[in-house]
């Protein structure tokens, strides 16, 4: 397994909020997709998903619901909500102005493959 | 964002499950398992595998919970569970701090409440900040007063401020004349008086302009209380005439509830001043009035002194003759200053003793918690390792320290009433606003605020000596920083108290000269009656005399009286009438040079006034009862009055006139000096006239309390009898005389003790201060003193077994409270000495810096403290050495 990179803070509720953009989803596949799509190279620990989902639901950015998984087990299934969705346009706005000011601090043109 | 917090709201509202929570991590679980299944491991390793790769399962939970919105607030009240069950388990800790914290926070809620009105409560006046007192004042008078003849010159060439407006000088009695009589409190007040003061009449209005002249409508503003008493709050009471001192006068408005005059008196009735402008403006003096004015904004009272200064000095060319005019100084000072200046040092004082005592109780507090802290620092180690974070520890340890201070505050705030009333009962009238004081919403907030502060103080000290690496066994390596700690505030609690207690000690020095001086007079046995002739019945000096002729004559009749005289004042204080030295000329002698020789007390009196009161006669001859109906006036000097004037002479015989009115008096002999100047000022020279039987000398009306006008006179009488039972005599023959006149009778002893109040109350609170301050040191460094001996046992053990005796010991541990003591004591000292000089205006007979008092008071406090040390340093002595040995 590659090394898995430390995220940088606050990061992760912005990949929770974009992989539950795509529609509702338990913790587990949340997990598995930020993995998939990362190439493994981001590897989210239970013990920081989940404190993670609780407090975007707290903040009213995410919902759950009960519902069936694929292999009709009773699981819990998060959803954005409208808020969050704003949350998620704010977040990633943020986060291109924050990836290119570093990508011209570090002389690289920002989408240039290092 | 209100989605949000309504998100928030819901999920404070309804707790998720917990076996929810277990369900999604179960189900995160089975999912790795299934996975790890498809990678081709055996059940059981997948399953043991994806355990691994979980992690602790309880700690995520925790997590998750914490995310919850107020998730802490359940903690808070675990908190508080947990502490209060501490202080069941350690009822005596809770209890002392409990006692510690309401005596220092008692003590300083009844102070402040006394002192809130004197010094920091905004005055009852629109603008309260920018108005001020402005006039004259000289050697008679301090308090400033205008008069007449420059009053309306100011008033129309003054710059500094934007109102500028007089009353009377003070209340006069006044009639009300109806079926149901009364005798009123009168003031006079201009026009533009009330509108200074941004106060409006609750009912009706102020004074017309054509109001406040001379021979206006006769109109009248009455105040609250006796709309209440007199007319029972009846809305008619407006435009209803009624008869003051037997003028109709129009009742126009009702002053607001609790109205007080800037002179800080209430009155019954307010009058139109209705002053002559153009008379008086001619006049030189004029009327006498006080002057109050409103200083325009960003104009400060220097700057408005500065600007006053040419018309002062205008005034003084052209209204004070040129002979007395050194005397008169321009005053301009804050309303504030005017109310309160005489009593703002001793109310520092209180305040700062209380505040104090505060601090002494809550560096006791802090070392309680301290040692508390300590006593539970394993426990704390344990909590630590269990994974409660330090922020976890700190708010434990703060929550225990804020319900304590609640409880000491609600328990010093009932403390603060029983003092407040002890105060009250102490206190001198002169204190202005005292009898109003009260504990209100205010000041229970000042305590609230205290109470937290010394929270925070001895919550956050212990606090932040969290145990981070403290190993679980660490027992015997104390850290000496936390005993600096305490050792520190032990020597601070001594230095404070040593202050405090060479305070008190130099007020009670000062007191007991006050006591134990001589009067000069008798007061043993002495009874003195003030009877209130009501003007309108007695409104001639003949009918006057008559009353008082006769109730004499009663009074000589009675058993176990021995004298009754006449005078209008009595020493050795209080309302004295007086003249000035230079208005007193000797006949065949140049005239004294005006301005000179300051002022004399004059007192007017029978002759049996030297008798009663003892007063001896020391040359020539007392009044004699036959002189009373003699066209001659006569007069005795006293000793120190006949040094000046009649140096190596004897004055008998000798001839003075007063120059005001030009009588000329006889001098018929030297009384003895007599102690006049108040009980803690210097002699004053005196004159005594002859009051005689003829009506002119009985004018005026009765005085108002110690503040008079006129010169009524004062019954004088000497009992063999007790004054109690003579007191009643008095009575009934007086109202066999005239059955309606109020008669006030106080024995002498009761009036000079009255004006003693003041330096006893002084003494008393700070006495009282010294005292908890000295306990709670001593209680301090016997807690610190007591510590040390346990935590060094060990050492102890050592020392004996390697041949160390029990003195030794007992040497080893008192010599650490004696450093202590002397650290403190010379630090307390120091600051003692650095402040005493803030209470030499308070001291009568003693310097700020007495060396006896100081060594007495070193002395006391080392003793005392000494035997604080000695206790627990015996314990300590006594310790077998086989069980030190093995002490923990």
């Amino acid at each position: 397994m590659p090394p898995s990179t430390d995220l940088l803070q606050g990061t992760l509720d912005l990949l929770i909020l974009q992989t539950l953009a795509l529609g509702p989803m338990h913790g587990w596949g949340v997990a598995q997709r930020i993995q998939q799509v990362s190439k493994d190279v981001l590897q989210i620990g239970q013990g920081s998903l989940y404190p993670a989902l609780h407090r975007l639901e707290y903040k009213g950015w995410i919902q759950s619901d009960w519902g069936n998984s694929d292999n009709n087990r009773r699981a819990k299934f998060y959803s954005l909500t409208p808020n969050g969705r704003k949350q998620l346009e704010s977040e990633l706005e943020t986060w291109e102005r924050l990836s290119s000011a570093i990508g011209l601090v570090l002389g690289r043109v920002p989408g240039a493959s290092a | 964002m209100i989605r949000e917090l309504l998100t928030q709201i819901r999920f404070l509202v309804k707790h998720p499950k917990l076996t929810e929570m277990d369900d999604e991590l179960q189900f995160h679980l089975e999912q790795s398992t299934a996975t790890n299944i498809a990678g081709g491991m055996t059940a059981a390793e997948a399953r043991r595998q994806a355990l691994i790769e979980f992690g602790g399962v309880e700690r995520t939970r925790e997590q998750c919970y914490e995310q919850r919105p107020g998730w802490w607030m359940g903690t808070v009240l675990q908190d508080v569970r947990y502490a209060l069950r501490g202080f069941r388990r350690n009822p005596v800790f809770a209890i002392t701090v409990i006692a510690t914290l309401a005596l220092g926070i008692g003590a300083t809620t009844a102070v402040f409440s006394v002192v809130d009105r004197i010094l920091f409560r905004s005055l009852p006046y629109a603008h309260d900040d920018r108005l001020v007192s402005v006039g004259l004042v000289q050697s008679l008078s301090r308090q400033e007063f205008t008069v007449g003849g420059f009053f309306f010159d100011w008033r129309d060439n003054q710059k500094p401020f934007e109102a500028f407006a007089s009353q009377g000088t003070m209340l006069h009695a006044c009639d009300l004349i109806e079926t149901n009589p009364a005798q009123l409190q009168c003031i006079k007040a201009q026009a533009g008086f009330l509108p200074l003061l941004g106060i409006s009449p609750v009912l009706g209005r102020n004074f017309l302009p054509e109001e406040d002249r001379p021979n206006g409508p006769r109109v009248a503003l009455i105040s609250d209380g006796l709309w209440l008493n007199h007319y029972g709050r009846d809305p008619g009471i407006l435009n209803r005439l009624i008869n003051i001192d037997g003028n109709q006068t129009r009742v126009v408005g009702v002053l607001p509830q609790g109205f007080e005059l800037p002179t800080v008196e209430e009155p019954d009735v307010m009058l139109p001043s209705a002053l002559n402008e153009g008379l008086e403006r001619r006049s030189s003096p004029g009327s006498p009035m006080r002057t109050f004015a409103r200083l325009r904004p960003g104009v400060d009272i220097a700057q408005a002194r500065a600007e006053m200064q040419p018309l002062f000095l205008h005034t003084q060319v052209t209204v004070i003759p040129a002979q007395i005019r050194k005397d008169f100084h321009l005053s301009v000072r804050s309303l504030r200053d005017r109310e309160t200046k005489d009593v703002q040092l001793t109310a520092w004082i209180l305040l700062a003793s209380a505040l104090a005592v505060l601090m002494i109780c809550c560096a006791n507090v802090s070392g309680l918690m301290i040692a508390r802290g300590e006593a539970r620092e394993r426990e704390r180690a344990v909590r630590s390792a269990l994974g409660a974070s330090r922020g976890r520890l700190i708010r434990q340890t703060l929550t225990e320290a804020a319900l304590l201070s609640f409880a000491g505050a609600a328990a010093g705030m009932m403390l603060a009433e029983g003092l407040l009333r002890v105060f009250l009962d102490l206190a001198p009238s002169g204190i202005p606003f005292l009898s109003r004081a009260g504990i209100d919403f205010r000041i229970a907030l000042f305590t609230v605020l205290l109470s937290l502060l010394c929270g925070a103080t001895f919550g956050l000290l212990p606090a932040w000596q969290t145990p981070r690496a403290l190993a679980l066994a660490a027992h015997a390596a104390k850290s000496r920083k936390r005993t600096l700690l305490r050792r520190s505030l032990v020597v601070g609690q001594i230095a404070i108290s040593m202050v405090l207690l060479s305070g008190a000690a130099l007020l009670l020095k000062s007191f007991q000269n006050i006591e134990e001086q001589h009067l000069g007079v008798q007061s043993d046995g002495v009874l003195t009656a003030r009877i209130a002739l009501p003007g309108f019945r007695y409104d001639t000096g003949q009918k006057k005399m008559e009353f008082y002729l006769q109730a004499e004559a009663a009074l000589r009749r009675l058993p176990g009286i021995r004298a009754v005289g006449f005078s209008d004042s009595l020493p050795p204080g209080g309302w004295q009438d007086s003249e000035r030295f230079a208005d007193l000329a000797v006949e065949g002698r140049p005239r004294p040079v005006q301005g000179t020789g300051g002022s004399v007390v004059s007192r007017g009196v029978s002759p049996d006034y030297f008798r009663a009161l003892n007063i001896p006669i020391v040359m020539g001859r007392n009044f004699a009862e036959a002189d009373r109906n003699d066209s001659e006036y006569w007069a005795v000097l006293s000793r120190l009055l006949a040094a000046r004037m009649f140096p190596d002479e004897d004055p008998t015989g000798k001839r003075i006139q007063r120059i005001r009115d030009g009588i000329v008096f006889t001098v018929a002999g030297v009384a003895d000096n007599v102690k006049n100047g108040g009980l803690t000022e210097q002699d004053q020279p005196e004159i005594y006239f002859l009051r005689r039987s003829v009506a002119q000398d009985w004018g005026g009306r009765a005085p108002v309390g110690e503040v008079m006008s006129g010169a009524a006179p004062l019954l004088v009488i000497d009992a063999e009898l007790s004054t109690t039972a003579v007191a009643q005599w008095v009575r009934s023959q007086i109202a066999q005389i005239d059955p309606t006149v109020p008669v006030e009778i106080e024995t002498l002893n009761q009036r000079v003790s009255k004006l003693a109040d003041r330096p006893r109350f002084e003494t008393a609170l700070l006495g009282f201060f010294a005292f908890c301050g000295l306990v709670m040191a001593v209680i301090g460094l016997y807690g610190v003193i007591s510590y040390v001996a346990v935590q060094r046992t060990q050492e102890i053990g050592v020392r004996m077994a390697l041949g160390a005796t029990r003195l030794d010991i007992l040497r080893l541990i008192s010599g650490e409270g004696l450093r202590l003591i002397v650290l403190g004591g010379v630090a307390g000292l120091g600051a003692a000495l650095a402040t005493a000089q803030l209470l030499k205006s308070l001291l009568y007979n003693v310097g700020p810096r007495d060396p006896a008092i100081y060594g007495a008071v070193a002395l006391l406090l080392a003793l005392v403290a000494f035997v604080a040390t000695l206790i627990p340093a015996r314990a300590a002595m006594r310790v077998e050495p086989a069980e030190a040995l093995r002490y923990e």
